[in-house]
């Protein structure tokens, strides 16, 4: 996964308040318990499109092909997590966007 | 379509964890208590009353899984976890912070221990005390089903028998679209307990007049029908003093009309149980109702209302003789098969707990306020026979219109009831542990076979019900009047609109009965 270079680091105080670094959102998040909320209705909105139903058939097809016995959580997490990421409905990911968006409107200083 | 196995059997710790308890007895496990915090949905998290976030000590990352050794209590993500059991002897087994469960770092995997699901689990206990009924309801499983009295009785119309099929089998004439009586009445005779309750005469229809005279008894109506439908006679039977004294029972329903067979079928229930509590005088509630309708189809559903805020449940049980499902058109998984609804797709809504809406807030006792919450419905008691009833119909109050779903669903001839019992449901909320669940109902069993099936084809005005009947391992075709043998894949592909399950045991017992007894000339 690639991301476009961050931004060159500029020594005006307001552009840095502006552009909070990704640690300091999510250190946001969670320390205000807006972080489980979210992950909560994500959770919500993943059973409800059969996210998770798929996650687990990919599970079973896998435990199935290498044997139940042979397969460990890191095994599962490693071969699902791929495709997981690629397959979360654009909807799901638009509506959290929003909700962080609008998480940090509402917190600034 | 992957029922859950119904056989819970706790996982043996792996070699590193059962060396560490050996080591440390519970030492780790005392100091986890007080540091585990429940979110209201139900997770247990690990929460270090530190202001600060959890961070991996190699390389400060905070994102992903992270674990906290069950020794040392220092953070590692799962990148790193192993470096931690490599640098530092005997500290092999880690707990996954976000989650509350045990992870061994040599063997890359979870493990599990009851002793430590104890401990999480009665932390997330002690937040929510769900509002439990202490009446532990039994089943009257010592069901007087005096089959040798029934033997006898077929054994001796055995001779008249003109045709090859299992006695029982009998056409009923349509009456004037009376087929919505005929389907339910096929699969309500053929229900184990009821067909052996009649055959045994133990409503004995002279005894019964001799008492309270010729007044309407649904019950000797019904009794005369098993009479008439076992005789041996395979013309078509008429059920009009059936229908005559029905729809003196029911007259809001007395018409020409074609009627929906589900609501029949309640009110059918409703008679049978009315003329048995008049009997016995008595206002006995429906779980314990000892009429015959009850003692078969009566089951317990739960209802457990969750504060979203607190996590605080209340919980209520409700008596019932059967389970509407709606189908599962929204929720389907595009890997196991495009467009597909399944009865367990259908079932798994049933039990899933659903947000109820913000416009419908309910009081909260612990919070005292008016508060958002969860609704999850779960089977506390399962009925000797099980009837699913399969939402086809839809009202739309608003637009004052009503239409029909014609979306195939397919169920199984073999059904387990555990994933959708209380004992399940409630388990499942806990995550991933190893705990009994204290009211288990090991007693009753949650295996079922299919026996009957009513079917609806056609319009919402102009359709028709049949009745697809298992006896003797075929499948048989009741249609009004007309009786026929059919291939198990014509009941699976039909459009079920009821499926009648009766519970493993009874089911071979109830066969092997039949069998026995039969005509000799039976294939």
């Amino acid at each position: 996964m690639s991301r476009p270079p961050p931004p060159p680091p500029t020594t005006n105080k307001d552009q840095q308040h502006q552009n909070p670094s990704l640690q300091e959102i999510n250190i946001k998040l969670i320390q205000s318990g807006e972080k489980e909320r979210l992950k909560e209705l994500l959770r919500e909105r993943l059973l409800e499109c059969g996210w998770i139903d798929e996650m687990k058939a990919l599970c079973r097809a896998f435990t199935r092909k290498k044997g139940r016995n042979n397969v460990t959580v890191d095994d599962l997490v490693h071969v699902i997590s791929p495709k997981g990421r690629a397959s979360v409905p654009n909807s799901v990911k638009a509506e959290l966007l929003q909700r962080i968006r609008a998480f940090l409107a509402s917190t600034a200083d | 379509m992957c029922l859950r196995s119904s056989s819970y059997t706790s996982p043996k710790p792996c070699k590193h964890l059962a060396d560490c308890k050996l080591r440390h007895a519970f030492d780790g496990y005392d100091s986890l208590q007080n540091c585990l915090k429940t979110t209201p949905i139900g997770r247990t998290r690990v929460d270090n009353h530190n202001t600060k976030i959890p961070r991996c000590n190699f390389c400060n990352g905070y994102l992903g899984r992270l674990y906290i050794c069950l020794m040392c209590s220092s953070i590692s993500c799962s990148t790193h976890i192993l470096l931690h059991t490599q640098s530092k002897s005997g500290h092999d087994v880690a707990i996954d912070i976000e989650r509350s469960e045990l992870y061994c770092c040599l063997c890359c995997d979870q493990v599990y221990d009851p002793d430590f699901d104890k401990v999480v689990v009665s932390e997330q206990i002690k937040g929510s005390c769900p509002g439990r009924s202490n009446k532990r309801r039994r089943l009257d499983s010592g069901m007087e089903l005096d089959l040798k009295k029934s033997k006898r009785l077929i054994a001796m119309r055995d001779g008249r028998a003109k045709s090859c099929y299992p006695l029982g089998l009998r056409g009923l004439n349509n009456l004037g679209n009376t087929c919505f009586m005929n389907s339910v009445l096929q699969a309500l005779l053929h229900a184990p307990p009821l067909r052996n309750y009649f055959l045994s005469d133990h409503h004995n229809r002279d005894e019964c007049k001799r008492r309270y005279g010729e007044k309407l008894c649904l019950l000797c109506e019904i009794g005369a029908l098993v009479s008439a439908m076992f005789s041996g006679d395979r013309s078509p039977y008429s059920p009009a003093q059936f229908l005559y004294s029905w729809w003196q029972h029911s007259s809001n329903l007395a018409s020409y009309e074609e009627q929906d067979a589900h609501e029949f079928f309640i009110s059918v229930l409703d008679g049978i149980h009315e003329k048995e509590s008049k009997v016995r005088n008595s206002s006995k509630d429906d779980g314990d109702c000892q009429c015959i309708a009850h003692r078969a189809f009566s089951g317990s559903l739960r209802s457990d209302v969750t504060c979203t805020i607190c996590g605080f449940t209340s919980t209520t049980y409700d008596p019932c003789v059967d389970v509407s499902l709606n189908l599962d058109t929204v929720n389907l998984s595009a890997a196991e098969k495009t467009g597909l609804s399944t009865l367990s797709g259908c079932l798994n809504l049933f039990t899933r707990a659903e947000r109820l809406g913000s416009d419908s807030k309910l009081h909260c006792q612990n919070c005292q306020e008016l508060r958002d919450t969860s609704k999850q419905l779960s089977i506390s008691r399962l009925p000797l026979v099980l009837c699913l009833h399969i939402k086809r119909f839809e009202h739309s109050l608003i637009r004052k219109t009503s239409r029909k779903i014609d979306q195939y669903l397919q169920f199984p001839f073999a059904l387990d009831m555990t994933p959708y019992l209380s004992s399940s449901i409630v388990r499942s909320r806990f995550g991933n542990r190893i705990f009994a669940f204290e009211c288990e109902n090991s007693d009753s069993s949650a295996e079922y076979e299919i026996f009957a099936v009513i079917a609806h084809s056609g319009m919402l005005e102009s359709g028709h019900y049949v009745t697809y009947l298992h006896v003797n391992h075929q499948w048989y075709k009741c249609d009004d009047a007309w009786i026929c043998e059919v291939d198990e894949g014509i009941v699976r592909a039909s459009q079920c609109y009821m499926l009648f399950y009766v519970q493993k045991l009874l089911y071979y017992k109830a066969n092997k009965d039949l069998s026995c007894n039969a005509s000799v000339e039976s294939r």
